[in-house]
């Protein structure tokens, strides 16, 4: 089993997690954030005063799934994400060692 | 805790496999959805049960819609439901939802529930396309069957033959808009089965419209029967196909990935191999095909329904075009309904008034057309009058490319050339062709029309100057249609298609001259390809070569469009300015050798540079430099280039190490690399270009008989970010060479596997072919094969052991399958003629390309 984290763009949020879905992915878990990568933020001028804007809001979805389709669910954020500009985000992926699910006690496979 | 309805996960696992083992899924696929759709309803109706023994709740309904309302159950579909209830028991909702729903996720079902009043569905009924949708395919499950009744009852009156024109609009645009996500290219190789382009969604939509419109749930009642039969069994195979696809993967999987492909066709009895693939993916491009015709048709049907004031209209401006046809409100029409039965001719004459008109055709002419498809025979296709048409709408080439695929999409196209059909849906299992060969032949009419209409003014203008000298573009047209016509059978596509060609040519009553021309054209349409990207254009012999296969400026020209037309069909990612450069280069060579029959343009031969630079440089410098360098450097730079080199050979002699770079178009650059020659240097450039990321399209590589190596890259970044890899690319190779760091130890950490299980891809087999002709001097080494991480490196290394020196080598890729070129020489300046030393080598590099290797 593999967790799969991947920061996006706020408003790639819907299409990844249609596609998502369409290939199987059952749930995932999604949290507003803020950071900076390359992109290292970048001003706005509003009336003529600059304003810099640090943190870049991003969105990060977390999933974990079974190994076999761990490709599969990279390509189609990397596909669904992309717009070819700075700020396109990351994945990251990492092994993980156990799932329970805790309503039933399910583990591994079954309660992802 | 999970035998609540009787049935553990696993178990429920184990009934369904048992079931698809039983039932045939080819021959019947859609029995299995029935029968499984039967097994979900005993449990969820078992489930509901026992919830409404738990909690008092007597005046809901239980329905099922969506898929599951149509018991059309795959594998693992997504199960919906919806709970009608009355007012009064709004307040036990909740805890009777959770018992009806947690026993069944439980078992691993994706079950969604709804619950509304009858009031409720009926207002988002109104206003919601959705929900109009899943509510045409509702079905009784269980408790109060009178909520049912009442809801359907008030459905049907109220919302579904109402508004049957907004509602085609709703779902017209759910379609555009899918399919313009489903337009992407990878979608094309691994479709998705249900959302896809002429996927079970877009039949779906033809069926919903049929029953608004129609009243009826027969779809096919409405359509003729050889067109329904076909219909019916692009559904089943697609059924058929979506079953596996779930009971392989185990999960809602609705993409048609490679890997799936390869599972999938032994177990719907096609070959084994990329041969069945192949076949199979060919059956569900003609599925989808037919079923995107047939939802185009219907939607066509709802939404143009003409309105009272748009008739008289009509019948006001109606006039005659000629005895057969009239036009009205830009359509056409028959005059008289037996037309094309009288003169099947008739029927080409319509597209040519489409064209001259700049009409389009209504569904019923369309229906008139396919309805008169019988009539197209042998006669048909040799009547003079027909092909003189079909020629003149190539001739004039407005719209033709829309007109081509209107005549495909009808079935026209391959009734008057049957050659045509065995191209239909043929795909290649790749990951290079995008589209299957039907319509990237159209596509490539389509790419000349776009040129000729001066689409690519800006970014092709020599191609666009070309086209329009072009005497006849009906010729032109005719061959880009037909250039892959062999396809469909066996051998040598291009050798077989010329035939065709020529055979097609004389059919339609082409002068000998013109059937000539397709032939050669059809024959030799890889042939500017393969030399272009596989062969050093600096060399005079390969232009001289080139030349005299092609025979005249005119066939050139021909034969450029046709390369052009033929790789931007492919996809839009095949065209490159690469491509661009090495073809255009290619073309002028080859014309002005034509033009002039000379060759000193652009071949200043070596000595007579020689005797420039001796002319323009101090004698010191001749001495220590131009007297030792070689011919083949001489004559592929220019003086000031040369001049360049020498100075920064000089420089050379107090560092170990020069690069130099000029960036172009964001992403391409030509790197001069000048150092002193040792062992390996060119793979261990090569290594750290592709330690870099950095792509390698061409390599010059000189040495100078003083011991300087001038070597020149062009590299290529597609991430627009060739600055920063070129300056880390410069200092790893500095390590390199100066023996801080060894190459092997940066390579083997980029090697690092992941654990990650690679994405299937179609295989490439490895191929070496090695080449004794085409070059006076040097042996050509050409090595196709499937790409991965480093391959080049250690084909250059593998020849590096072999004693062979490169001296040019060239790189294209298509998709995953790479073709490198390489000229090289032995240790003494030889070509390698020896059997058992060719025989060494090619073992060897192929050793690296076989697939075990990975």
């Amino acid at each position: 089993m593999k967790k799969i984290e991947a920061i996006i763009k706020p408003f790639k949020l819907d299409e990844v997690k249609n596609a998502l879905t369409k290939i199987g992915v059952q749930g995932m878990t999604v949290a507003e954030v803020k950071g900076f990568g390359r992109q290292r933020g970048h001003t706005e001028v509003y009336r003529g005063a600059e304003y810099k804007i640090d943190f870049v809001p991003k969105v990060k979805i977390e999933l974990i799934t079974t190994d076999e389709i761990v490709s599969q669910v990279i390509e189609t954020i990397e596909r669904t994400s992309k717009t070819g500009k700075i700020g396109d985000g990351k994945i990251f992926v990492s092994p993980v060692d156990e799932v329970i699910r805790i309503r039933t006690g399910e583990r591994g496979r079954d309660a992802i | 805790m999970q035998f609540e309805l009787g049935l553990t996960r696993n178990g429920l696992i184990d009934t369904k496999n048992l079931m698809g083992q039983t039932i045939p899924n080819h021959s019947s696929p859609k029995e299995f959805l029935r029968q499984h759709s039967d097994m979900v309803d005993g449990l969820v109706r078992k489930a509901f049960q026992k919830a409404q023994s738990q909690v008092s709740a007597q005046s809901v309904c239980l329905i099922a819609v969506g898929g599951y309302g149509r018991a059309e159950l795959a594998p693992y579909s997504d199960i919906d439901l919806l709970l009608l209830y009355s007012l009064s028991q709004k307040q036990a909702l909740p805890s009777l939802i959770e018992k009806i729903l947690y026993p069944l996720w439980d078992l691993g079902l994706d079950v969604s529930c709804s619950s509304r009043s009858t009031q409720e569905c009926m207002k988002m009924a109104q206003s919601d396309l959705h929900v109009k949708t899943s509510l045409m395919d509702a079905r009784y499950l269980d408790g109060e069957y009178e909520f049912f009744r009442k809801l359907y009852s008030l459905f049907t009156k109220k919302v579904l033959h109402r508004k049957v024109q907004k509602f085609a609009a709703g779902l017209a645009k759910d379609l555009y808009l899918r399919n313009q996500k489903y337009q992407d290219p990878n979608y094309a190789l691994e479709p998705n089965i249900k959302e896809g382009e002429g996927g079970l969604r877009d039949f779906q939509i033809g069926r919903w419209i049929i029953r608004a419109k129609y009243k009826t749930d027969r779809w096919d009642s409405i359509l003729f029967p050889d067109h329904s039969r076909m219909l019916e069994k692009s559904l089943q195979f697609l059924w058929a196909v979506r079953n596996q696809l779930h009971f392989l993967s185990g999960r809602r999987q609705d993409d048609l990935t490679f890997e799936m492909q390869e599972k999938i066709a032994p177990e719907l009895g096609f070959h084994d191999g990329s041969d069945g693939i192949e076949e199979m993916m060919r059956q569900y491009h003609l599925s989808t095909q037919r079923i995107s015709n047939f939802v185009r048709d219907i939607l066509e049907r709802a939404l143009y329904e003409p309105s009272l004031l748009k008739k008289t209209f009509f019948f006001l401006q109606r006039r005659k075009i000629d005895d057969n046809f009239g036009m009205a409100c830009s359509e056409l029409h028959l005059l008289d309904p037996v037309t094309f039965k009288r003169d099947p001719a008739q029927l080409m004459i319509l597209f040519a008034h489409c064209q001259t008109h700049q009409v389009k055709m209504d569904f019923r002419m369309e229906e008139a057309v396919i309805e008169a498809l019988p009539f197209v025979d042998d006669c048909f296709r040799n009547s003079q009058k027909v092909n003189r048409t079909f020629l003149s709408i190539l001739s004039d080439g407005q719209s033709v490319d829309d007109l081509l695929r209107k005549m495909h999409e009808l079935g026209l196209l391959s009734r008057y050339i049957p050659e045509f059909s065995a191209v239909e849906g043929k795909v290649h299992y790749d990951l290079y062709h995008v589209h299957p060969v039907d319509i990237h032949s159209i596509l490539a009419v389509r790419e000349l029309r776009k040129l000729r209409e001066g689409h690519y003014q800006r970014d092709y203008p020599l191609l666009t100057k070309l086209i329009r000298e072009v005497e006849n573009p009906g010729i032109l047209f005719l061959t880009a249609l037909l250039h892959d016509i062999g396809k469909g059978m066996g051998g040598d596509h291009s050798f077989v298609g010329a035939k065709m060609a020529k055979r097609i040519g004389g059919r339609m009553g082409l002068s000998l001259e013109d059937q000539q021309l397709m032939g050669s054209l059809v024959s030799q349409h890889l042939l500017m390809v393969e030399t272009a990207f596989r062969r050093d254009l600096h060399d005079e012999q390969v232009i001289l070569r080139f030349a005299n296969e092609i025979k005249n400026l005119n066939s050139l020209k021909m034969l450029y469009l046709i390369t052009f037309a033929d790789i931007k069909a492919v996809g839009p990612e095949a065209w490159t300015s690469w491509k661009d450069t090495l073809l255009m280069e290619l073309f002028l060579k080859t014309s002005r050798s034509f033009e002039k029959n000379d060759m000193t343009g652009p071949f200043l031969k070596g000595e007579e540079m020689a005797n420039r630079l001796r002319d323009s440089l101090s004698a010191e410098m001749v001495s220590e430099y131009v007297e030792h360098l070689p011919d083949r450097y001489l004559s592929c730079y220019s003086l000031e280039e040369i001049t360049h080199h020498i100075e920064m050979a000089r420089s050379v002699e107090r560092e170990v190490l020069l690069v130099e770079w000029k960036v172009e178009k964001e992403i391409e650059a030509k790197v001069t690399i000048c150092t002193k020659d040792r062992y390996g240097l060119f793979s261990k450039i090569t290594g750290s270009m592709f330690l870099n990321h950095l792509n390698i399209l061409e390599a010059q590589i000189h040495t100078w008989e003083n011991g300087i190596a001038l070597d020149t890259f062009w590299v290529q970044d597609v991430t627009k970010d060739i600055e920063r890899r070129l300056e880390q690319f410069k200092k790893d190779l500095e390590e390199i060479l100066s023996g801080k760091v060894s190459l092997r130890d940066l390579l083997s950490k980029r090697k690092e596997s992941n654990g990650i299980r690679q994405k299937v891809v179609p295989r490439v087999p490895g191929e070496v072919k090695i080449n004794n002709q085409d070059s006076g001097f040097y042996t050509i080494v050409e090595v196709s094969g499937e790409d991965r991480l480093g391959i080049l490196y250690e084909s250059t290394q593998a020849l590096t052991d072999h004693g062979c020196d490169i001296h040019f080598a060239r790189i294209s890729t298509f998709g995953n399958r790479i073709v490198d070129v390489f000229y090289v020489q032995d240790e003494s300046g030889e070509k390698i003629q020896e059997k058992n030393q060719t025989d060494r080598l090619r073992k060897t590099v192929l050793n690296l390309l076989a697939p075990a290797s990975k």
